[in-house]
């Protein structure tokens, strides 16, 4: 938590502060993240799908 | 498959490009799909009957270097070829400027400010500001010399010719592109790309084929094999030959003017690991080394994947490149256009 939110008081229970997920993050993992997107091709791929779907089992 | 070394952090790179995928697109894809909705008058499902020339063989023409490298597109014009022509957004300019009008033309891609470019780009100068993807890479050199009088001649040519030409267009298309379509003039039929198993629960197909009913076509992640997809799949066309579709560079190209040549520096701690990212293939047609990236890569490795479900013949006639297997063979494309 910043330090500029911390009060004058003390909180009868323990207070937990949840990370955000992004506040782990390395500027290398970012860069990394940002380096796989371009690498990622134009469009999804999934393996083992047929050529066409054609919704009939709707 | 040609037996090459491939190291473990391309093996690695390779492996997870299937998983960001999805991740990387899932937004995109809802929302564009449920954007181009209120545009979408027609589907594959109501595309018009071939006559039964156009019926008997495909060409896919793909923008890869070779289709410059080759002279594809002039061969093409100056054969008596009476087939279907499916070319894909990237080489439609390259198609007009030659006097070839494709049948067909596929695009796919969401990149809000890039794909515009094939289509003659109104907003050219806001859009290319600060990305250097395709100057890097282009192969036009009247473009990368000239691009803002080009890209008004783009304009123009596409203009007069949209009436004329299939757009095969995917629900993913950014905004511009549909805009750009529609003022144009194309005849559009709209498809969703198959980005999941579509019978599993809560698959992002099934939901964008909920949103519009359209039918859906798997891409093998790039525009050039949706093209095939395309005509093996949907056009049902038995003989098919491929030109432009390289997945690699020649060797003469620097490793600097590859598409993913600032990303792939991430994962590379040495010089000899980096060029590891980059192995190398010899095409069989010519002996002709090659070099590839991850990223066309796992192109290559997709489509070879589809052409083993597909039924039909399909011939890699772009005579160079990484794109060969014992289910595909290479030939010169003067065999098929005579």
């Amino acid at each position: 938590m910043s330090n500029l939110l911390n009060g004058n008081f003390t909180t009868k229970n323990k207070v937990e502060v949840k990370k955000e997920d992004g506040e782990n993050n390395t500027l290398q993992d970012e860069f990394r993240k940002a380096a796989l997107n371009s690498i990622g091709g134009s469009m999804v791929y999934v393996e083992r799908t047929d050529l066409t779907w054609s919704g009939d089992d709707e | 498959m040609q037996d090459i070394n491939l190291s473990a952090p391309f093996q690695k790179i390779v492996a997870q490009i299937t998983d960001i995928g999805k991740a990387w697109h899932s937004n995109d894809l809802l929302i564009n799909a449920k954007y181009n909705a209120q545009y979408a008058l027609n589907s594959l499902k109501d595309l018009p009957k071939l006559e039964k020339v156009k019926q008997q063989s495909a060409i896919v023409i793909s923008a890869g270097p070779s289709l410059h490298k080759q002279d594809v597109l002039k061969k093409l014009n100056k054969s008596n070829y009476q087939g279907t022509i499916v070319a894909i957004d990237g080489s439609l300019v390259k198609c007009l400027k030659n006097g070839i009008i494709p049948d067909y033309v596929l695009t796919l891609d969401p990149h809000p400010t890039r794909m515009i470019r094939w289509f003659g780009d109104d907003n050219f100068e806001e859009n290319t500001r600060n990305d250097d993807y395709f100057s890097r890479q282009d192969l036009d050199i009247d473009f990368r010399n000239n691009s803002i009088k080009e890209n008004e001649e783009n304009i123009a040519l596409i203009n007069q010719y949209a009436s004329k030409i299939k757009l095969i267009i995917c629900s993913s298309a950014p905004k511009n592109v549909v805009k750009r379509a529609l003022e144009a003039g194309f005849q559009m039929y709209w498809w969703n790309p198959i980005v999941d198993n579509p019978k599993q629960e809560n698959s992002l197909t099934r939901e964008l084929y909920k949103l519009n009913k359209f039918p859906c076509m798997n891409t093998g992640g790039t525009v050039g094999t949706a093209a095939w997809v395309f005509a093996n799949a949907i056009l049902k066309i038995p003989q098919i030959v491929l030109t432009g579709m390289d997945l690699g560079y020649h060797l003469d190209t620097p490793i600097e003017m590859t598409q993913t040549y600032y990303e792939l520096q991430e994962f590379a701690s040495t010089q000899e690991e980096f060029e590891a990212l980059f192995p190398q293939f010899t095409f069989p047609l010519t002996g002709e080394v090659f070099y590839t990236d991850p990223t066309y890569f796992w192109y290559r490795h997709n489509f070879l994947q589809l052409l083993e479900q597909s039924i039909g013949e399909t011939i890699n006639c772009s005579e160079a490149g990484t794109l060969f297997d014992k289910n595909l063979p290479c030939k010169p494309l003067n065999e098929y256009i005579t």
